[in-house]
């Protein structure tokens, strides 16, 4: 039995990308499963996915706790989730990084491959979704599955649902990633600061699970959590304005999703919060006179 | 002050004397009566509450929901497909420990699409988290309101509290009721006092969502809760018995079962017309009426299972496990202390009239099964075409 669990945030495709492993190693005359655990339902949102993969039926029905590899679809995670937990004494992590494997810090050495995924999908794809490329690098860093399959999983999964174009190009951004990965160790590095939970007994939960202000820690959101969760942290673009352009008609306060520009100075100028702008580009689109560009992060 | 009133004007008494401040109401039989007099109260300036009527039963519980968590007392009523169209509210009230009183006025589910009698609403919404009594006379009625505002904003249990009571048996049938003094009730019952309230200066969040890592210790929040009602409900009826003189017992009332071979368990009004015919049995049938559903009285009906012969049990709706739901929870409670012969005696579904006559025949059948007879575990009474 070969244990995968994928970390992404919502939006990015981790339960795609462990739907199509499972498809690529049914395509080889294996049995595999696949399947999402979510938690806030939110673009943004870490996400987790698994795939189990083996010569015969799979029964087991739970998450996946001890891994061979753990894929991860963003590095921003690695600041707020110990993605290495529980793998396997020989397991692998397979990371979307512009770094090179011995240069990422995952607290502990461990085989590692890293892929420049977004780079890749934007090139191919126009749009920052590392789900089909990481699994070109899945398949180089592990063998478990070969390219040629994953391809073929990716144009059956993608291309029912996109098109054939949009299946051939992620099919090629795997291919691409499988060429560019680069395998060797991780840097032991610091200890990351892991997010700590709040697991209170069942008396110390508060009546009715009311949360006042204060009660903000992970998992349960009480109000005013968004001060401390700053959740622009995984952004790949970012909205940059050119004064000189910008006719003040306020298109983009109006239209950002997130609330992140805030009229300043009287209402004569703006400023973006990017702790809080997902990049998702709305402004920029929105613009009348194309006074707002998406900068790569 | 004693009136002849109905069950429902009875109620609307009840909700008045326990000074319930919102009453969210939507009208269904047979259950209208019991907002309609309320309205004329609050109409009439006799009663000082915000009076909503609102576009359906889903709208009155949670509009309930919002004013008990901002702090308000609040009575709402409600039967049959009404309390159907409630279900996912009432799953939130529980939990969120809100202690909001509704009577149920007990009315068939459809279909067969019915006015009259049948507990398969209120059974429906047993594993909703809310306490369910059922109630006996109009008199009962009116006690348990005000008596379930005491129980449900008890510190140990802040829960939803739901008398039941028998459509058109109780709800449209006049008999005296003794109505409690203001000021009586007023020292019985002080002032609501909410153990977190919603306020715009004060922010909380209430109903929030929950991953998997929480709702296991919710689910045992919830549980202890019940649990603990256990204890308060006997007190709060002692209390209530030492200033009205009318002391309804605890989760059960046991009549004339001392010496008793067997006892018949009934529930709601059927219960009166059984204490006229055991007394035909000369001492060797008892009867426990069973007044609380939930919190279920599982010790109570161990110690009847160590004190009695066979158990038959009333079931006013069927489980279509065979039997009742009644019937399958005291047998579960039973499971390993005791071995007796426990029957079951469904009869009025629909409203269908439970006579003395049926009730003799549980009765006789109870016996009979104490002696060693066979006798059928589950009995339709008066069903055509099924033997009894």
């Amino acid at each position: 039995m070969y244990e995968v669990r994928f970390h992404g945030r919502g939006g990015q495709g981790a339960v795609m990308a462990a739907q199509a492993l499972a498809e690529a190693a049914v395509i080889e005359d294996k049995y595999a499963i696949a399947f999402p655990f979510f938690g806030a339902e939110r673009r943004g949102a870490p996400v987790l996915a698994f795939t189990r993969i083996h010569d015969q039926k799979i029964y087991s029905r739970t998450q996946v706790y001890t891994p061979d590899c753990v894929v991860v679809l963003d590095d921003t995670l690695l600041d707020t989730v110990d993605i290495t937990h529980g793998i396997k004494e020989n397991g692998i992590a397979v990371i979307n990084s512009t770094k090179k494997p011995e240069e990422i810090e995952l607290g502990r050495k461990i085989r590692t491959a890293a892929v420049e995924a977004t780079s890749i999908a934007l090139e191919l794809l126009k749009a920052p979704i590392t789900n089909t490329a990481i699994l070109g690098a899945f398949s180089r860093a592990t063998g478990i599955v070969g390219i040629d399959s994953v391809e073929k999983a990716i144009m059956s999964r993608f291309g029912e649902k996109l098109g054939e174009v949009a299946g051939r190009k992620n099919a090629g951004a795997a291919r691409m990633a499988y060429d560019r990965t680069e395998t060797g160790m991780s840097s032991g590095g610091k200890e990351h600061a892991i997010r700590k939970q709040w697991l209170p007994e069942y008396r110390e939960l508060p009546v009715g699970g009311v949360l006042g202000a204060r009660t903000t820690d992970a998992g349960l959101i009480g109000p005013g959590s968004f001060i401390e969760n700053k959740t622009g942290e995984w952004a790949t673009f970012r909205p940059v304005r050119d004064r000189n352009r910008c006719t003040m008609c306020l298109a983009c306060w109006f239209d950002c999703p997130e609330g992140c520009i805030i009229r300043i100075d009287n209402g004569k100028d703006l400023r973006t919060d990017y702790g809080y702008c997902k990049g998702c580009g709305i402004c920029a689109n929105e613009c009348p006179v194309d006074a707002i560009t998406m900068m790569r992060l | 002050m004693k009136k002849v009133i109905t069950g429902d004007h009875s109620v609307a008494y009840g909700a008045k004397l326990a000074r319930a401040e919102v009453v969210a109401a939507y009208p269904i039989t047979p259950q209208t009566l019991i907002v309609e007099h309320i309205a004329e109260f609050v109409s009439d300036g006799e009663m000082d509450a915000k009076f909503m009527p609102m576009e359906s039963e889903h709208s009155v519980m949670s509009a309930t929901i919002a004013a008990q968590a901002a702090g308000a007392r609040t009575f709402t009523a409600t039967a049959s497909q009404g309390l159907a169209f409630m279900h996912e509210m009432l799953y939130v009230a529980a939990p969120l420990r809100l202690p909001i009183v509704m009577v149920n006025v007990n009315r068939t589910i459809a279909y067969p699409v019915g006015i009259w009698c049948e507990y398969n609403d209120s059974m429906a919404e047993r594993d909703s988290g809310w306490l369910q009594v059922y109630i006996e006379n109009n008199q009962e009625a009116l006690d348990m309101v005000i008596q379930g505002y005491m129980i449900a904003e008890d510190r140990r249990v802040l829960l939803p509290v739901m008398p039941c009571m028998d459509g058109f048996v109780l709800s449209h049938t006049v008999e005296p009721v003794e109505l409690p003094a203001q000021e009586d009730v007023d020292v019985f019952l002080p002032g609501y006092e909410p153990v977190y309230s919603l306020d715009p200066d004060n922010p909380a969040v209430a109903g929030s969502f929950m991953p998997p890592e929480y709702i296991m210790e919710m689910r045992r929040q919830t549980m202890d809760a019940v649990e603990a009602s256990k204890k308060v409900i006997p007190e709060v009826g002692k209390k209530f018995a030492s200033r009205f003189g009318r002391d309804y017992g605890g989760l059960v009332e046991e009549i004339g079962t001392e010496g008793a071979d067997v006892v018949l368990m009934t529930m709601g009004t059927v219960t009166s017309t059984a204490r006229e015919v055991i007394a035909e049995f000369r001492g060797r049938v008892g009867l426990v009426k069973l007044r609380f559903y939930r919190p279920f009285p599982s010790d109570e009906i161990r110690d009847l299972g160590s004190r009695f012969r066979a158990i038959g049990v009333f079931d006013r709706s069927l489980s279509y496990t065979g039997g009742g739901p009644v019937f399958e929870e005291v047998k579960a409670a039973l499971y390993g202390y005791s071995d007796i012969p426990v029957i079951n005696h469904l009869a009025g579904l629909g409203g269908r009239d439970v006579t003395a006559q049926e009730i003799r025949k549980m009765c006789e059948l109870t016996l009979r099964a104490a002696d060693g007879e066979r006798v059928s575990r589950v009995n339709w009474h008066a069903t055509r075409g099924v033997p009894v």
